[in-house]
């Protein structure tokens, strides 16, 4: 049976603030933080307004348990998002959460490559502080459309996790930082240099199926992070479905957001 | 304010200690929201997820869109794992609420006669849990059956004359958003103990760049706080039309929604895509219509069913 009795918690907005072009930086204080594992989300209510009515589902970038806090990005890309970002320190509202199932540690020995794209660098980064504070070395690439959406400082903290023997890569499609060209690229030449026992990725949908491709071709297990437009977010309503290669229907949010990417019918 | 008003009803045999039900598709199975209340010791009844005789897959995705002014829509078409599937996951837990004072009603799903006959055979076998069965007879997003099993008099008396021999237990029917006093009728004549109404109403969302629909399917079902008065208008006329209780269904998101649908006509009331959005709302939801009750001056809620004046 799913649903691990998701809870609703107060949150309290620390700090909302522009992080790239397009993307926006939220700080929430809420009891939830001492409860997530990396890779969950959890689903905000934006006050105001009910001609909109669904909470916004996000996955989180990094929690800590001590100051209950919780630190999340988002792409501001319809009206809820864009009322999300009018959301000011001090106001509160309400989630639910922790949802779903996050990350799992690579079952085999070695190093591992995460893979992100855009707005999917935040479960990316949760990823990273799993696999750091468990002793597995990874390296991490990064992709952006343009130089404008890189979020710098989050990469730098990538970096930082991945410690000296770690190799960060950016890309942008434009070539306006960073590499120039598609994250699938940089994943390429790693995968020939080195061995991994384990990719995480999060990203678009064409994106993590190039990543899945690559991954599988290379005999390397790959997790993704997926991504649907949710009703609930716990399981009530079905409307998340990601379509499975056995056949049939998983949900995004109750059986996910992360997958093997081998389930996953792309 | 403490309460003095009954609130205990009686939806076609289905004794619910409160008026206030699920709608089906967007409660899960109850558990989901265990960690939000106590589902047992809240709920009237429970509506459980549309089930068919054997598993179904449901719709591609995307499912779900998000519209302006309070609504959404989904094509989700009845994703549900057959009978015993249903049963084998579900059957203690709904056990526990029945046992705990909320009725269980199963909804029956099928594409056609036959698997509507298969269907309640199975839940007739398997299901003792079950406190009555709810037909769903328009159900927008399947291909096949679904709304059309439900689109006239005839279809709909026809679906009843295969599921009412089968079962001597309460058989609410789901009724979807047209023609509701004639076919309110052809069901109350075919043996329906109760109707439940609305289904969502069907609807189209166009991405005008892309010139495709916004959800896998072309067309889906609209609900939420945006149909509710449509919703009232024709929980209304059925009720004008038939002598069988009536479950309201559409748009209700508090108290006073929930009073709307009782003095329609409305014996009983589910909440549906509030519980998406907050999951919470039931409880709430309870006591603003208790309260309401209680301001009416009334000893029984009973006596606000149908209350409406024109």
């Amino acid at each position: 049976m799913h649903s691990d009795a998701v809870t609703q918690h107060e949150f309290v907005v620390r700090g909302n603030e522009r992080a790239a072009e397009g993307i926006w930086r939220l700080v929430i204080e809420s009891p939830v933080a001492g409860q997530l594992a990396p890779g969950q989300f959890m689903n905000l209510r934006v006050p105001g307004d009910g001609s909109h009515i669904l909470g916004i589902p996000l996955s989180f970038k990094g929690a800590n348990a001590q100051a209950q806090t919780v630190e999340l990005l988002y792409a501001v890309v319809g009206e809820g998002t864009r009322r999300l970002s009018q959301m000011v320190a001090g106001q509160s509202s309400t989630l639910v959460g922790p949802c779903g199932r996050g990350w799992w540690l690579p079952e085999g020995e070695g190093r591992a490559l995460l893979v992100a794209g855009g707005i999917g660098l935040p479960p990316v980064l949760a990823a990273a502080r799993m696999l750091a504070d468990a002793g597995i070395g990874f390296d991490a690439i990064a992709g952006s459309r343009t130089a404008d959406m890189v979020l710098s400082d989050d990469i730098e903290d990538l970096a930082r996790l991945a410690g000296a023997d770690g190799r960060v890569i950016t890309c942008t499609d434009d070539g306006t930082a960073g590499r120039r060209g598609f994250v699938t690229e940089a994943m390429g030449e790693l995968l020939r240099e080195r061995a991994y026992a384990q990719a995480y990725a999060c990203g678009p949908n064409v994106m993590m199926a190039g990543v899945a491709r690559l991954a599988d071709e290379h005999g390397v297990a790959c997790q993704v992070s997926m991504e649907r437009m949710m009703g609930c977010g716990f399981g009530a309503c079905s409307c998340c479905n990601v379509a499975l290669v056995a056949g049939g229907y998983a949900l995004c949010c109750t059986d996910g957001p992360v997958f093997d990417a081998r389930e996953v019918a792309w | 304010m403490v309460s003095t008003v009954s609130m205990a009803v009686d939806l076609g045999g289905i004794r619910m200690r409160n008026p206030l039900n699920t709608a089906s598709g967007t409660y899960g199975n109850g558990v989901q929201f265990e960690g939000f209340y106590d589902v047992g010791a809240t709920l009237g009844a429970i509506t459980c997820k549309g089930v068919a005789a054997v598993p179904w897959d449901g719709n591609p995705a995307p499912r779900l869109a998000e519209l302006p002014g309070s609504a959404i829509m989904n094509s989700v078409g009845l994703q549900n794992p057959g009978v015993r599937g249903f049963v084998e996951r579900y059957g203690d837990y709904l056990q526990g609420l029945r046992d705990r004072g909320c009725q269980v009603i199963c909804q029956i799903a099928g594409h056609s006669l036959d698997e509507y006959r298969q269907a309640t055979e199975l839940f007739e076998e398997l299901a003792p849990f079950a406190s009555g069965f709810e037909v769903n007879i328009s159900c927008p997003n399947i291909a096949q059956g679904g709304a059309a099993m439900g689109a006239t008099p005839e279809a709909a008396a026809q679906v009843m004359s295969v599921v009412r021999p089968l079962t001597a237990r309460p058989v609410v029917v789901k009724m979807a958003p047209h023609d509701v006093a004639e076919i309110g009728r052809a069901l109350e004549a075919s043996g329906a103990d109760a109707l439940s109404l609305i289904n969502t109403i069907p609807g189209m969302a166009i991405d005008i760049r892309t010139r495709r629909s916004r959800l896998a399917r072309a067309t889906a079902g609209v609900s939420g706080p945006a149909i509710h008065a449509i919703a009232v208008r024709m929980v209304w006329e059925c009720a004008n039309a038939v002598t069988i209780p009536i479950c309201g269904i559409g748009g209700v998101a508090s108290g006073a929604d929930a009073a709307e649908m009782i003095l329609a006509g409305a014996t009983a009331v589910s909440v549906g895509t509030a519980n998406l959005y907050d999951p919470t709302c039931v409880p709430r939801i309870l006591v603003e219509l208790e309260e309401w009750a209680c301001g009416q001056g009334v000893s029984d809620i009973n006596e606000l069913i149908g209350a409406f004046e024109c």
